[in-house]
């Protein structure tokens, strides 16, 4: 008889699973781990430090200027938000589609949506010229008469996109999570730890009654999240397209932008899992190679998406027939910033063309290195998107040059410090791994294993 | 010790045991009424007791209080509107004058509540008729330049005058020493051209009354135009050169827009020539750096500067000799001289029958062309050479008469270096016991080589009338302070008969005086008291002075009075009669010209720019952030390059160079300029201040001091430099990114043909349709028409806006990133070939969009539409997203990277408080000049009246020299814009945007054959 590869590995019993999960949020941390977040804070105070002075000073420290009037604050934003609908497509569409080997890893990647939200949604608020004063972005009720929104400004859809997609990512997350918060309560032996998550849990006692509204609601969050993996980075790439800029005014960017962040939130996929099997190697039979290796053909597909797009733009610069688009993309391959372009172009699609081989795809050094190169690759993305189309547009006399600054790279490195420290927390705090949907695709009490194949 | 108890007398009460025991030394102590003395101390050590210091403090409170009493009245009236007293939130407008060194100008200094805040022109003077220069609009910056000395300054200087520490001195201090040391007689004075007259008869009469001698110097050299007019006509004038009535110019080495004399006079007549009709002028340049003139030029020959006698030997031959035009081809001197430049065309790199084809289409039009040559570039052994060639040219051309006219000369360029040597000569024969400096810098201004500084330390006492220790003011031993000009009284008198009043606006800002107050209260010191001299103060002498020399000149004047009032109102004087003059060209002068300039190699030539010219306000922090007109270079001078040189020393822009010239070796950066000829470098004077200031110190590299003399001239041209590139690259902050089109539809040019042909036949329109009903404008839309073909370049609104709203500098370092804050940018692109580049010019504004893609997407709506057409900036509702300028074609917002409100003090006194100061982190953007738009609306309302054309008028409007900006109500159908707006040659930057901007472009159109390369390709209609 023909069988699949088994979604866990190790001939796990439950409690085996409930130990291998639960032991990361009981035990005390090994000094690997310490070390990792160390150097997480490290680069987090970095970011405080460097947004706090411009904060204090002006944006002006940054290399952000005239006529380059957004930089590395909303490329970073774009590359943070991209991260995040990995998680989303693998915690709700695979959901919806059945596709089950994405239990083991749904949890971190959705995990990774919602600390990459919140890494991203503090860029836009700081690359404003008053921060102080970006809440009237929203929508308020107030005494000015009252003064509303522009509703016509694609930053305020904006603003409604990432805060719905951050509520709904934080609540799918949460409610996924509360059967497991019911496992550690039961398994703490402190009182406040049973306190804790016993508030977390909100009173599941696992009776059948539960576990019907758990499954109605999670697939009903999935039904809802679903959507917004797509309306999230088309909203996201408006910012771009409905302006009148050559370079950013064009109808391809919803599409090309959502496959850049499904492509951009593999890649960091890999990237953290990669990490958790080394830091924590009980892991591996939860997350294995075959996992990996759907990932990677993901990373492969979406890579090739992106590289069409590319291709598309130089066509339809051509084909519009309009002298400053076919500048533009001139520009962007052959002008002063194409390194740029050539770093996009190398790590998108040239670099993962190497998941065409099975054996690459399931070795761990070559997709963390391939995945941290379509990190780069779609920072650099992102980059060509909003610098190159700025810095040289209608008028000659306006063209500049954008100059990296020590505060560029400051905030953009300080941000994995962010995320990193709220992923390693993550790690010791809540269960990393759905035990809940682990245990209905393990193999426990049917087919028994291999060795019960007789 | 002894036992205490049998000591008597015992007091009941004690304080001490001395007191107790009545102890000697206690009971004299306790004598006096207090244990310590309330004098002085005994013993001297403590100086300042107590007592004594309150005495002093007393006395001095009671004895400053006693000097502050107010300065007597000394009414000035107010220009257009009259108000009781200053009213607050109403600016007041005071008529005056201005004078930059070589031009006056009449001003009209705006004032809000006792303080002036800008500079306009005066319209009614006949030589600006309301244009203004980019220095006079800076001027203003000057009077708040915090670097100012704020009272008279004494320097202890040691014996070689070098180690000077300086005190501060009282003004009763100062006059005693001053006037004991004037005691001793011999005292000269060297100042610049005065154009005031009744300060020259004031200098002059005080001179003459303590037996000393006056010599004048112009820091930007005019001496050879005197000395040509001296030779050719026997006068020794500057004439007036009437551009508006010529058709053909040709300017050779000469930047009459930019630089040269009255720069601002000739854009006026220049512009008056410039419609584009059958009697538009044509304006060939024959130059060897890019200069302002020639990026205006219908035609445009490039030579080296030693070659300037060359072509104008040419050109005289081929008029006198070959075609023998006008009465000076009998003359046989002449016909031999001009016979070795039969064929020169080669020799100057220029196509064979160039001279000859110009001499044709100039002898075309006697009698109404125009030849102007010379100015600093050419300022080599034969730069009177040039002048006379010039002239003769100009005689023979019929020219002399016509639009060149000596009857009312120009009152300026007085200034000779040769009086310079004179004073020299003086000071070595000891004859100069004190030296009075005033209006220049000659520390600053004069090279080494000349041996000035050296002779400054040998005159005992200098005195320094500047209003900073600059680098005279360091070698100087007095420095009487004076005011700035717009504290100060004065007048100015342009051209012979034309006179205007210069009124105080401002009580002064310290405890400075007024160097004309200085001559008269040395003067009573000294107990001179003859004619004027005893006169109370400057502004009483300067009323008499009218009074008995101006005022009996005016027919129908009424009393002295009535007379002096109308002249503070109207600011003018026009004295000037006819002008008939007609002279002949003194032949015999001519023979005796040898050309003595070599040709090098590679040649350094000096320049003055439009923004620093000699450099006196290179401490306003305007003119060193000002883009050059034609480089669009700030913060820096260089050393300017051809792109043949260029390319054969392997230069790229920012390369550091190192010239050696004249046994001289500057280090430099190199500026690769398009259309400069070959085999010249340039460097622009007015730079490397070292005690100017905080802003221009150390700011590039002082080129006077590359000036060489020669006997009684110094040589500004002409020098053979070696160029050594190094390996050090530096960088140079440009305001402009790219300089060429690439193509794109951004200055449309035509020929004149083509234009009387078609109006606008070279401008391409889109097809252009849209899904949405258009804004409707019920009442007003404000529109703004801006004519490219009148537009020089020369920048001057660019500094009025920056003056009008309160626009601040950033510094090199952020302009290097971009983020100059001007809200008006003249974008200069070249055309054609690099090496041979022309130039085209265009002012950029807020376009004021009708479909602003700024407006659509700012998410706190902080950029708006008005329904009057307006596109409004709220800057308090701005957050800073960036958006707008991100979505903005024409990019023409400002972000506040920085805060950039917080000016030292007092500058902030010259901000303009109509318009609001610009937190960190808002955008900003040309407005229209909003502010004056509701000011004339509620002024038109309180009259219950309508608003009328012209009422309104941009700050940017209003300074444009060549009337090329006009601005109003589009809406109403006889005002001067709407007229223009839908006229065939007007277009929109960027049409195919569908923006609909309020800003509309006239054509540029050049007299001449054909218009050079756009860049890769054209548009056709």
């Amino acid at each position: 008889m023909m069988h699949r590869t088994p979604l866990i590995l190790g001939k796990k019993t439950y409690k085996d699973i409930s130990d291998d999960i639960c032991a990361l949020v009981e035990r005390f941390p090994s000094p690997r781990f310490m070390l990792g977040l160390a150097g997480a804070q490290f680069l987090f105070l970095i970011f405080v430090l460097v947004q706090g002075a411009i904060v204090f000073k002006g944006l002006g420290l940054m290399g952000v200027s005239h006529p380059v009037g957004w930089a590395t604050d909303i490329v970073t934003f774009v590359f943070w938000i991209g991260i995040g609908h990995a998680g989303t497509l693998i915690s709700a569409i695979l959901f919806l589609f059945r596709q089950k080997w994405r239990t083991s890893i749904a949890r971190t990647a959705e995990a990774m949506t919602v600390f990459a939200v919140m890494t991203a949604g503090l860029f836009p608020i700081l690359h404003v010229g008053r921060p102080w004063l970006a809440y009237w972005l929203l929508p308020y009720p107030n005494q000015r008469g009252p003064l509303w929104v522009n509703f016509r400004s694609p930053l305020i859809w904006d603003v409604f996109a990432v805060s719905t997609y951050a509520t709904v990512s934080i609540v799918f997350w949460y409610v996924g999570m509360v059967p497991d918060f019911a496992t550690v309560r039961d398994r703490a032996k402190n009182i406040w730890r049973k306190r804790i998550y016993g508030l977390l849990s909100l009173g599941w006692r696992g009776t059948a009654h539960d576990w019907n509204h758990y499954e109605m609601v999670y697939m009903l969050l999935a039904g809802l999240a679903t959507p917004l993996v797509l309306s999230v980075h088309s909203i996201v790439s408006f910012d771009f397209a409905v302006s009148s800029l050559p370079g950013w005014h064009t109808t391809i960017f919803p599409p090309y932008f959502v496959a850049g962040a499904i492509f951009s939130g593999f890649g960091m996929c890999i990237t953290l899992m990669t990490i958790f099997r080394a830091l924590v190697p009980t892991i591996k039979d939860y997350i294995t190679m075959e996992h990996l290796d759907v990932m990677n053909r993901i990373i492969l597909a979406t890579g090739m998406m992106v590289g069409y797009s590319y291709g598309s733009e130089f066509f339809v610069a051509w084909y519009s027939g309009v002298e400053y688009e076919q500048y533009m993309i001139l520009n962007r391959a052959l002008g002063p910033l194409n390194y740029s372009y050539w770093t996009m172009v190398t790590c998108n699609v040239l670099i993962p063309q190497i998941f065409w081989f099975r054996k690459m795809r399931r070795n761990l050094w070559v997709m963390f290195i391939v995945s941290i190169f379509v990190n780069i690759g779609m920072w650099f993305e992102r980059f060509v998107i909003t610098v190159t189309s700025l810095h040289r547009d209608f008028l000659p006399s306006n063209w500049g040059m954008f100059h990296f600054t020590m505060f560029d790279f400051g905030a953009l490195f300080g941000s994995f410090g962010l995320f990193l420290t709220l992923f390693l927390l993550y790690l010791r705090v809540l269960p990393s791994v759905s035990i809940a949907e682990v245990k209905p695709v393990s193999k426990v009490g049917y087919e028994g294993g291999e060795h019960g194949h007789h | 010790m002894e036992n205490i108890n049998d000591l008597k007398p015992q007091p009941k009460y004690w304080m001490s045991l001395e007191q107790w025991t009545q102890d000697p030394e206690f009971l004299k102590m306790a004598e006096n009424e207090f244990l310590s003395s309330p004098l002085s101390s005994e013993d001297g050590k403590d100086g300042w007791a107590r007592r004594e210091f309150l005495k002093l403090m007393g006395a001095s409170l009671a004895l400053t209080t006693f000097g502050c009493v107010r300065r007597p009245a000394e009414k000035i009236i107010p220009y257009a509107k009259r108000p009781v007293e200053v009213v607050p939130g109403i600016p007041d407008y005071y008529a005056s004058s201005y004078f930059d060194g070589a031009e006056g100008l009449g001003i009209v200094v705006q004032t809000r509540e006792g303080r002036p805040i800008k500079i306009e022109g005066n319209t009614e003077h006949p030589a600006n008729e309301g244009g203004m220069s980019a220095r006079a609009h800076a001027h203003i910056l000057k009077l708040y330049d915090p670097d100012r000395a704020t009272g008279p300054l004494k320097n202890l200087q040691n014996e070689k005058k070098t180690n000077n520490q300086t005190v501060n001195i009282t003004w009763d201090k100062l006059d005693q020493e001053v006037v004991e040391q004037l005691k001793k007689g011999k005292v000269a004075f060297l100042t610049a051209t005065i154009a005031s007259p009744a300060t020259k008869e004031l200098i002059q009469s005080f001179a003459s009354q303590v037996g000393g001698k006056t010599y004048e110097m112009d820091e930007i050299p005019y001496e050879a135009v005197r000395e040509g007019q001296k030779l050719s006509y026997g006068d020794d004038v500057v004439p007036q050169y009437r551009i508006d009535k010529a058709k053909y110019i040709l300017a050779v080495n000469n930047d009459f827009i930019g630089t040269w004399l009255t720069p601002v006079a000739f854009q006026k007549m220049f512009s008056k020539t410039r419609n584009p009709d059958e009697n538009m002028s044509k304006l060939t340049v024959v130059e060897s750096l890019l200069s302002l003139t020639g990026s205006n030029a219908d035609e445009r020959f490039r030579i080296k500067p030693s070659q300037t006698l060359d072509f104008l030997m040419g050109l005289a031959y081929q008029l006198n000799n070959v075609m023998k035009v006008g009465g000076a081809t009998a003359n046989a001197d002449i016909l031999s001289a001009l016979k070795e430049y039969a064929q020169v065309d080669a020799r100057l790199g220029l196509k064979e029958g160039t001279i000859a084809r110009i001499a044709e289409e100039i002898a075309h039009h006697r009698g109404e062309s125009l030849v102007l040559s010379g100015g600093m570039t050419t300022g080599g052994k034969d730069a009177v050479a040039i002048q006379v060639v010039t002239n003769l040219i100009n005689s023979i051309l019929g020219n002399e008469g016509t639009t060149v006219l000596a009857g009312a000369p120009l009152n300026t360029a007085r200034g000779s270096y040769k009086q310079v040597s004179d004073l020299m000569k003086a000071i070595k024969d000891k004859s100069v016991e004190t030296l009075i400096i005033y209006g220049v810098n000659p520390t600053y201004a004069l090279p080494e080589a000349s041996g000035f500084q050296e002779a400054l330390r040998n005159v005992p006492v200098v005195i320094y009338a500047g209003d900073r220790k600059d680098e005279t003011g360091f070698q100087a031993d007095y420095i009487p302070t004076v005011h700035h000009e717009l504290e100060n009284w004065g007048d100015l008198e342009t051209s012979q008969g034309v006179f205007s009043l210069q009124q105080p606006t401002i009580q002064p800002l310290y405890d400075t005086r007024s160097f004309q107050d200085s001559l008269l209260a040395w003067a009573k010191g000294l107990g001179k008291k003859s004619a004027r001299l005893g006169s109370e103060n400057w502004h009483e002498y300067l009323k008499s002075y009218w009074k008995s020399e101006i005022y009996p000149k005016v027919s129908k004047a009424g009393t002295f009075d009535n007379f002096w009032v109308d002249s503070l109102k109207s600011g003018v004087v026009n004295l000037a009669k006819k002008d008939s003059s007609h002279r002949s060209f003194k032949a015999a002068s001519f023979s005796t010209f040898k050309k003595r300039d070599a040709v090098p190699e590679m040649e350094l030539v000096l320049y003055p720019t439009v923004g620093l010219r000699s450099g006196e306000l290179a401490n306003v922090s305007w003119m060193q952030e000002f883009p050059d007109p034609v480089t669009k270079l700030v913060w820096d001078n260089y050393f300017t390059f051809s792109i043949g040189d260029a390319k054969k020393l392997k230069l790229s822009q920012g390369r550091m160079v190192s010239v050696k010239v004249n046994g001289q070796t500057i280090e430099g950066p190199a500026h690769i300029q398009p259309g400069q000829a070959e085999g010249v470098v340039g460097l622009a004077v007015g730079y490397g201040r070292t005690r100017g200031g905080k802003v221009c110190d150390g700011v590039g590299i002082n080129a006077f001091n590359l000036a060489q003399p020669d006997g009684d001239q110094l040589l500004t041209a002409g020098f053979k430099a070696e160029v050594t590139p190094l390996s050090k690259r530096y960088d140079l902050a440009t305001t402009q990114g790219h300089n060429t089109m690439e193509g794109r539809q951004i200055v449309v040019e035509e020929t004149l043909a083509q234009f009387m042909k078609k109006p606008g036949g070279q401008i391409h329109h889109p097809k252009m349709m849209t899904m949405w009903s258009e804004h409707k404008y019920p009442g007003r839309k404000w529109a703004m028409t801006i004519d490219l073909n009148k537009c020089t370049g020369c920048s001057a609104c660019l500094t009025a806006c920056q003056s009008e709203n309160n626009i601040p500098t950033v510094g090199k370092k952020y302009v290097l990133q971009g983020r100059e804050m001007h809200w008006l940018r003249i974008d200069r692109y070249y055309t054609g070939e690099p090496e041979d580049a022309g130039v085209v010019n265009q002012p950029i504004v807020c376009m004021h969009c009708d479909n602003a893609p700024c407006e659509t997407v700012c998410p706190v709506a902080a950029t708006t539409h008005s329904d009057e057409g307006t596109n409004d900036m709220i800057y308090n509702r701005c957050v800073g997203t960036r958006y707008c300028s991100n979505n903005c074609p024409y990019k023409v917002r400002r972000f506040n990277w920085f805060s950039y409100t917080d000016v030292k003090q007092p500058l902030n006194l010259a901000m303009n408080p109509e318009v609001t100061v610009r937190n960190r982190g808002v955008m900003e953007k040309c407005t229209f000049c909003i502010h004056r738009i509701k000011f004339e609306e509620s002024q038109a309302k309180m009259h219950d009246r309508e608003l009328k054309d012209g009422d309104v008028k941009t700050a940017c409007q209003e300074s444009c020299p060549t009337n090329a900006i006009i601005f109003g109500n589009i809406n109403d159908p006889n005002s001067e814009v709407a007229k223009r707006f839908k006229q065939p040659m007007m277009y929109d930057l960027l049409e195919e945007l569908n923006t609909k901007p309020s800003v509309r472009y006239h054509t540029k159109v050049r007299n001449a054959a054909q218009i050079k390369s756009h860049g890769k390709e054209e548009h056709n209609t």
